[in-house]
């Protein structure tokens, strides 16, 4: 065992990053003309990382951020998130993924309207299978989290919108996950409301999170650890 | 647990789009209606028929008549069959296995008199199998006994429309009728018979107004030897309905034997029980046929339904999906939903469907009797329609790519 020694060096070398992509391409083929979103992009996020993504419009911004969230595979080329390797999973195991590793935050905070916001953050809970009991006790704990615990019995719609993405932000949270996506989470809110929820994503990153937040606010990109910015389907910047 | 927390989301779906609901499941309510107003009406006819065959003797029971033979050549056997006799039924009684009752029945019309009241009426000879075979019961009195046949005594057991004709409310027992010039003691009143379909004709009424004496009574009176007396009709009971073939052929095998010649004509109720049960289910199956089709437009109307809230719902799917629902758990849920509000459909279904039964009851004065197994059919039709018609919708759930479901609006 002692006659190893190179191998326990090498180890940490070789190992993945949290977040790892390489010359990752996605084509998406829309009749005659395929239009190719990302041309080979590689990415390394380490955990506990805080990382804005930025860049106008139709760069490849929001590909980017399916193929990280695991809602889409890329065409071509290689994903690890922790360890697994995602890049041509079924779409079954991309939904455990999705439920185990990742949590959402949407700029529009799709919240489920008909149910209560204890229910709507229940939600992960439920398709990973967990007990009522649990999943309550969870949920309120993420709840807490963002400061919301006192409106679990409320309906979306009875909150306003810095408190419905902070609901957001408890859904993406409760299930431990090892990457939280955000994409444009201050899009639909006025500046105050905005910076509030850039804090909460601060204090989370603080507690070791690792967050990728997808925003065209230089402002907002310039309070996080590292900016990657993405340029017609290539990465311009990766600090 | 998804598939309780399906159940609860299903049920406040229901609540918080009553309107569309109820409109969806129209068709499911009315279907389980008719599949509930069907089963009860043709249940409570099947029972209505069991209990007139109970009352008229059972389904045990087998009619023997006389039936002049077509034939133009007889050969001398044939030719001295003066049809069914007094012998035939003891015949029938020794030899067929199968059979432990036999009644002959010796008729002739008469005319009955008390005091000042006189009457032309049929009168029975019978023997004391009559009362078990028929059904008929005498309280006040005693019917006609083996005794009374064997000394072909002068006694007479009368229908309760008799009683009432000729003794009104007075008790007939030991009082004297004179029938065709012979007095006859009248030894015990026949127990009103009644049995309706519908409520308002007695069907067994007839048998109040019969009078029977000794079988024995009836062919001295006529002049003819008992063995060779004439029978107008028979009837037998077999032992067990399953052998009713049997029991009928043994029956043919002696009368054949004894009269050389097919003048007879045997028939079993069970065979003719057969023949309407045939009839039944064809109606039966009319109605459930309609019921079906309500079931299927139903469904139909559930799905399209289902198919359009699935389009407001698109964006939910996604987010349910984003959040980590596989194909599968979309799948099950939708699926669940239909088969939930099929089911809450079928449930109001069976409320209507008594409804239904109750007005065609006092409509046509037909009974429907509620089984609990017409009221769990009517719910798993509600529940299949549900299943099947939930099918695609959930199928296009489940295939729904989350991107795509996100970006609607």
């Amino acid at each position: 065992m002692s006659a190893l020694p190179e191998y326990e060096y090498d180890e940490p070398e070789t190992a993945k990053a949290l977040i790892q992509l390489e010359s990752v391409t996605k084509t998406y083929d829309s009749g005659e003309n395929a239009v190719q979103a990302l041309r080979g992009v590689d990415v390394a996020i380490e955990k506990g990382e805080f990382v804005a993504v930025i860049g106008p419009s139709g760069s490849g911004k929001s590909t980017l951020m399916h193929i990280l969230g695991c809602l889409d595979t890329p065409s071509s080329g290689k994903y690890w998130l922790d360890g697994e390797d995602v890049a041509e999973m079924t779409n079954r195991s991309l939904a455990r993924v999705r439920n185990q590793k990742i949590g959402f935050v949407f700029q529009t905070f799709n919240l489920l309207p008909r149910a209560t916001i204890l229910k709507n953050v229940e939600l992960p809970l439920l398709y990973a299978g967990l007990r009522s009991g649990d999943r309550r006790e969870q949920a309120m704990e993420a709840l807490k989290r963002v400061g919301i615990d006192n409106r679990a019995k409320h309906r979306p719609n009875e909150l306003s919108g810095g408190q419905r993405q902070r609901v957001a932000i408890a859904r993406a949270l409760v299930n431990n996950p090892s990457l939280i996506l955000a994409d444009e989470p201050t899009g639909n809110l006025d500046q105050k409301t905005g910076w509030e929820i850039i804090d909460i994503f601060r204090e989370l990153a603080s507690h070791d999170e690792t967050i990728v937040l997808v925003t065209h606010d230089p402002a907002i990109a310039n309070t996080t650890q590292r900016r990657i910015k993405i340029v017609d389907g290539l990465i311009e910047t990766g600090e | 647990m998804i598939l309780i927390q399906s159940i609860i989301d299903g049920l406040r779906d229901i609540k918080d789009h009553f309107g569309r609901t109820m409109l969806q499941l129209t068709g499911i309510i009315l279907g389980a209606a008719s599949i509930v107003a069907t089963f009860s009406l043709s249940v409570a006819g099947k029972a209505a028929s069991m209990e007139y065959y109970k009352v008229s003797g059972g389904i045990q029971k087998i009619w023997i008549w006389n039936q002049p033979t077509g034939k133009v050549t007889l050969d001398a056997k044939a030719l001295a069959s003066k049809g069914l006799t007094f012998a035939d039924a003891q015949d029938i009684k020794a030899q067929c296995p199968d059979i432990d009752l036999v009644s002959p029945v010796s008729s002739q019309g008469m005319t009955i008199s008390y005091q000042k009241v006189e009457k032309p009426h049929d009168v029975m000879g019978i023997l004391p199998a009559y009362s078990p075979m028929n059904d008929v019961h005498v309280t006040n009195g005693r019917f006609i006994s083996d005794q009374d046949v064997q000394s072909a005594a002068r006694v007479v057991v009368l229908g309760s429309e008799r009683a009432e004709e000729f003794f009104s409310t007075d008790n007939p027992v030991g009082k004297t009728l004179i029938i065709g010039g012979t007095g006859y003691t009248v030894v015990g009143v026949q127990d009103e018979k009644y049995f309706s379909f519908d409520q308002k004709r007695n069907v067994m009424r007839w048998m109040n107004k019969q009078m029977y004496i000794p079988i024995t009574t009836m062919m001295t009176r006529k002049g003819e030897a008992v063995s060779q007396g004439k029978v107008s009709v028979m009837n037998a009971r077999m032992k067990d309905v399953k052998r009713h073939k049997d029991a009928t052929e043994q029956i043919e095998g002696v009368l054949q034997r004894n009269h050389g010649v097919k003048d007879f004509q045997v028939l079993s109720r069970v065979a003719n029980l057969k023949r309407n049960e045939a009839n039944n289910k064809m109606y039966d199956m009319t109605f459930m046929i309609c019921g079906v089709i309500s079931l299927i437009v139903g469904g139909i109307v559930v799905m399209n339904i289902q198919l359009a809230s699935f389009n407001e719902r698109i964006r939910e799917v996604g987010t349910r999906k984003a959040v980590g629902a596989s194909p599968a758990q979309i799948f099950f849920q939708f699926l669940a939903e239909s088969v939930l509000v099929s089911i809450f459909g079928g449930f109001l279904g069976l409320f209507v469907g008594r409804l239904f039964t109750q007005g065609i009851t006092s409509l046509i004065k037909q009974p429907a009797i509620v089984t609990p197994s017409t009221l769990i059919n009517a719910l798993i039709f509600a529940a299949g329609t549900g299943l099947v018609f939930g099918m695609y919708p959930a199928i296009r759930a489940s295939r729904l790519n989350p991107i795509e479901a996100l970006r609607t609006e």
